[in-house]
């Protein structure tokens, strides 16, 4: 573990008991993140992306403790925040802060702008009421609102005007860590450059360390400095932006990349589409072998039998097969 | 939003009238309802008396305008202890899941298939018929509708991202429940109780119908009550405190609906 | 003659503040067997485009206020109700953005999929029954004889718009209007929806409106672009033209303010572009300005004081802009 390294998951499972109609006794468990271990320095962004089911938004409710570990460990700055007890855990959640994916749904209608990124202030720490209002003052210019706006409830704003007053209320108790969950993606095209643009700016002048999630691939390049590639509760694959972009080595971080459409030309005419037939596997029934092998055309006996370590960041019997 | 609703509006202002009555009522005609004050069954108009006299000769409109009183009291007290009941079991049971949730909702099951009934005749029985017992008896027995919509909202509600939001920024759970989740469950635990003090109106009446009641204090269904037997011969002096449960309750339903449509998010933004 | 034809076309709808047009003064061509897309931000009128050409705008809210729409020779404005009937789900039917919706949950998909065919094509129930696997088969659902009895709930949210599009597909329509089809998916489900879409295009040549707002989907996907703004065409051209050589601020701004993944990747990441604010309100749709000015970095005077007319550039390329010559 290198020194600025902020936050560190280890051996993180998270799991869910599923009510199967037959059968009695055994609870089947829903294993939605299973073994992660990922790290993020101090200053930078760690993307996870996935698809719907893949586990990436359930890890990072679970780095925010918001839905309980199974085990593991998630250290920030050497605490580790699952085995706090309630009062700690309580002051911790100040260094981890969240900005959701919805607009509508993460800013309580019932109060003005202002409240919403007041509100955990008041939870947490010990400003006076008039430290509270400055650091308000200060948060809305810096996500670009009008201090005016500050008495205004949710629904007089539009979604990106809303997803700032979120990333203020993010700011506010001055976190470690900002888990990012989709925070564009309910916005229009042309709003969502203005956010992205926004946390960027925001990174370079607080320093901040985000942790990205988003199943959008050109966002994520654009945000991450390196990313974790999850499937089926497992990371498949984990390193540097440019080496997972430039040369995909897990043939399921490949057929992601090759399935975004794009307007450039050049990549167009360079890359072919590689399509991944089939469905993933039952959550719940999971194959013992490599959780892709069934929808992989590269697969080996070897693939649907033993389940690849993550070695070298791919986690894969043959990484950097050609499809 | 509820002023375009013409029927609530209409509703209200009657409903208006009914409690000015009740406060005021005393005061602009002061006849003591118990007093005989005239020969018996005299019909309405007839003498002077503008509503008639029952079987003991005492005064109807002074019987309607004292009861009015004791049976909006009535309401609304069996009202306000059914909600905070019904509420509290609701928050509950719909914040903590698991077995407080089952616990909490196997209790409301069971008062929900008592037969409301014969269960506050039970206790009317046991505690003796004052007021508050009486208020008691009908709160205790109508908390479980109030409790399923608290629920129920509780449950969609904190699984909204801006409960998560208040979660992630150190809110505690009872900061949680009630500044949080409950202010923005309210508006159909309020429909429940306007439509609440109707139903507990009409519950009283028939508690004191069934001479389930203070007989010190009179009200609208214990004058029913009384004259039952005299229905044949003087059905005015059943019918006229019959009609005022009927308006009063209407009336109430009436903005309750109004209140759903007002409250209701879904329909506002038309 | 084209199959499908759209002349001045104004759509207006109620609003607690009066009417407004939520289409405006729109025209099109759509070839057969031609793949066309409309591209723009929610709000702009894309959907609602795709509900007037189906005769299904909402009924007491929006009308047709101006303007014809021509199918195959045949004006659809002034149809009847019956004959509209006979032509959606026919001639012209359309896919939707929501796949966990759109389909009743109390029938199992065969049974959704052979009542179209019977109330179309007159099939007996066994032809109908049969048929239906057949297209199970053709939008590629594995075992389509056994998944012909599942219930929606049984399947995932990328087969769900395949059985979407087998019942879109049923009648062999002309026209297969697609309403932001993949939004709701996964980018890998996208890729097979849309390897589908084309390989049906080619097999069956009917045409393909798709709606979105993902450039990268429309560079992929179609031959031709109509970008909408407020209610209005603001440009129309050949895709590969009109990412190239964009001759509207707002088509710029639509593909530059998105990150995109190039073919080869650099530690450079510029700041990205931003169309700052948000589309009109509804109220403003009406007005004789161009309604981009208030977001545009290259507004003039001119551009608040009238519409501006429709500049052509070549044969195919149309912008709705008093710069675009410059631009």
């Amino acid at each position: 573990m290198s020194d600025n390294t902020l936050l560190n998951v280890e051996d993180l499972v998270v799991r869910f008991a599923v009510k199967r109609s037959r059968g009695f006794g055994k609870n089947a468990y829903l294993h939605a993140v299973d073994n992660v271990n990922f790290s993020v320095k101090r200053g930078e962004t760690l993307a996870i992306v996935g698809e719907s089911g893949s586990g990436k938004t359930t890890a990072a409710l679970a780095v925010a403790r918001l839905v309980k570990s199974y085990q593991g460990k998630v250290e920030l700055n050497g605490t580790d925040l699952l085995h706090l007890s309630d009062e700690d855990l309580r002051q911790a959640r100040a260094k981890v802060q969240f900005i959701f994916q919805d607009p509508y749904s993460s800013l309580n209608p019932r109060l003005r702008a202002s409240d919403i990124v007041r509100e955990p202030m008041d939870s947490l720490g010990n400003m006076t009421e008039t430290e509270k209002s400055d650091r308000i003052d200060f948060l809305f210019e810096a996500v670009g609102l009008r201090p005016e706006q500050q008495r205004l409830f949710p629904h007089q704003f539009s979604g990106g005007q809303r997803q700032r007053i979120g990333i203020a209320r993010a700011l506010a108790t001055q976190p470690d860590v900002i888990i990012c969950d989709e925070p564009v993606s309910a916005l229009d095209v042309a709003v969502q450059a203005q956010i992205l643009n926004l946390l960027r700016k925001l990174q370079k002048d607080f320093g901040l360390t985000y942790l990205f999630i988003s199943h959008d691939l050109g966002v994520v390049q654009h945000m991450c400095d390196s990313i974790a590639v999850m499937y089926m509760g497992k990371i498949v694959e984990y390193g540097p932006r440019l080496d997972i972009f430039n040369v995909p080595q897990h043939p399921y971080t490949q057929a992601l990349l090759s399935a975004v459409p794009s307007v450039d030309k050049a990549r167009r005419a360079k890359s072919r589409r590689i399509l991944i037939s089939g469905d993933p596997p039952d959550p719940v029934n999971l194959p013992d072998g490599c959780r892709f092998a069934n929808r992989c055309s590269t697969a080996k006996d070897i693939c649907r039998r033993d389940q690849p370590k993550l070695d070298n960041g791919v986690a894969c019997h043959f990484p950097g097969a050609k499809l | 939003m509820f002023r375009g609703n013409t029927a609530a509006m209409f509703a209200l202002i009657v409903l208006g009238l009914i409690m000015l009555c009740a406060i005021l009522g005393p005061w602009i005609y002061p006849t003591d309802p118990f007093d005989m004050v005239w020969a018996p069954f005299s019909p309405p108009g007839v003498d002077g008396f503008l509503l008639g006299t029952d079987y003991l000769g005492r005064d109807l409109l002074a019987a309607l305008i004292h009861g009015s009183r004791v049976s909006i009291v009535i309401g609304l007290a069996a009202a306000s202890v059914s909600i905070v009941i019904g509420v509290t079991v609701g928050a509950l049971a719909g914040f903590y899941l698991g077995w407080v949730e089952e616990l909490l909702m196997r209790i409301t099951e069971f008062f929900q298939v008592l037969p409301t009934l014969l269960f506050s005749m039970v206790i009317v029985a046991l505690f003796g018929a004052s007021l508050p017992m009486i208020t008691l008896a009908i709160g205790v027995v109508s908390w479980t509708a109030v409790a399923r919509v608290t629920r129920s909202e509780f449950l969609r509600i904190r699984e909204l991202e801006y409960v998560m939001a208040s979660r992630a920024s150190g809110a505690t759970n009872s900061k949680l429940m009630f500044r949080v989740i409950l202010p923005n469950a309210l508006p159909p635990i309020i429909v429940q109780a306007a439509l609440m003090v109707g139903s507990a109106i009409l519950f009283e009446a028939g508690l004191s119908f069934l001479g389930l009641t203070d007989p010190n204090v009179v009200s609208w269904g214990q004058v029913i009550g009384s004259n039952r037997q005299y229905i044949l011969d003087a059905s005015y002096t059943v019918t006229i405190p019959g009609l005022a449960i009927f308006v009063t309750v209407l009336c109430i339903s009436l903005v309750g609906d109004g209140l759903n449509d007002a409250l209701n998010p879904k329909l506002r933004s038309r | 003659m084209a199959l499908l034809s759209v002349k001045n076309l104004q759509i207006e709808i109620k609003t607690r503040a009066g009417v407004a047009p939520v289409i405006d003064d729109l025209s099109f061509d759509l070839e057969a067997g031609e793949s066309l897309s409309f591209v723009g931000e929610s709000g702009c009128g894309k959907s609602m485009t795709a509900l007037a050409l189906m005769g299904l705008l909402p009924e007491g809210v929006g009308s047709v206020a101006a303007g014809s729409i021509t199918f195959d020779g045949e004006e659809l404005t002034t149809a009847t109700e019956t004959r509209l009937r006979e032509i959606r789900g026919n001639d012209i039917s359309m896919i939707f953005q929501e796949p966990m919706t759109s389909l009743n949950p109390l029938f199992t998909i065969g049974e959704q999929i052979a009542e179209v065919l019977r109330a179309h094509q007159n099939l007996s129930r066994k032809a109908a029954w049969n048929q239906a696997i057949e297209l199970l088969d053709a939008v590629r659902i594995p075992n389509a004889k056994a998944r012909v009895n599942d219930y929606p709930f049984q399947m995932s949210g990328g087969q769900r718009q395949r059985v979407m599009i087998a019942i879109a597909l049923a009648c062999q329509p002309k026209i297969l209007i697609a309403d932001e089809p993949t939004t709701a998916l996964d980018v890998t489900v996208q890729a097979q929806i849309f390897d589908l879409l084309q390989d049906m295009r080619r097999q069956t040549d009917s045409s393909i409106i798709l709606i979105t707002h993902d450039m990268g989907a429309v560079a992929e996907m179609a031959e031709r672009m109509i970008v909408m703004y407020a209610g209005r065409k603001a440009e129309l051209g050949p895709v590969e033209d009109v990412i190239a050589n964009p001759r509207h601020p707002y088509t710029a701004g639509l593909i530059s303010c998105v990150p995109h993944i190039l073919s080869t990747l650099t530690e450079e990441r510029e700041k990205l572009v931003e169309v700052p604010g948000i589309v009109p309100p509804l109220n403003d749709f009406g007005k004789d300005s161009c309604l981009f000015a208030s977001r545009c970095q290259q507004a003039q005077a001119q551009c608040l004081e009238a519409r501006p007319p429709e500049i052509e550039f070549g044969p195919e390329h149309q912008s709705a802009c008093w710069r675009a010559q410059e631009l």
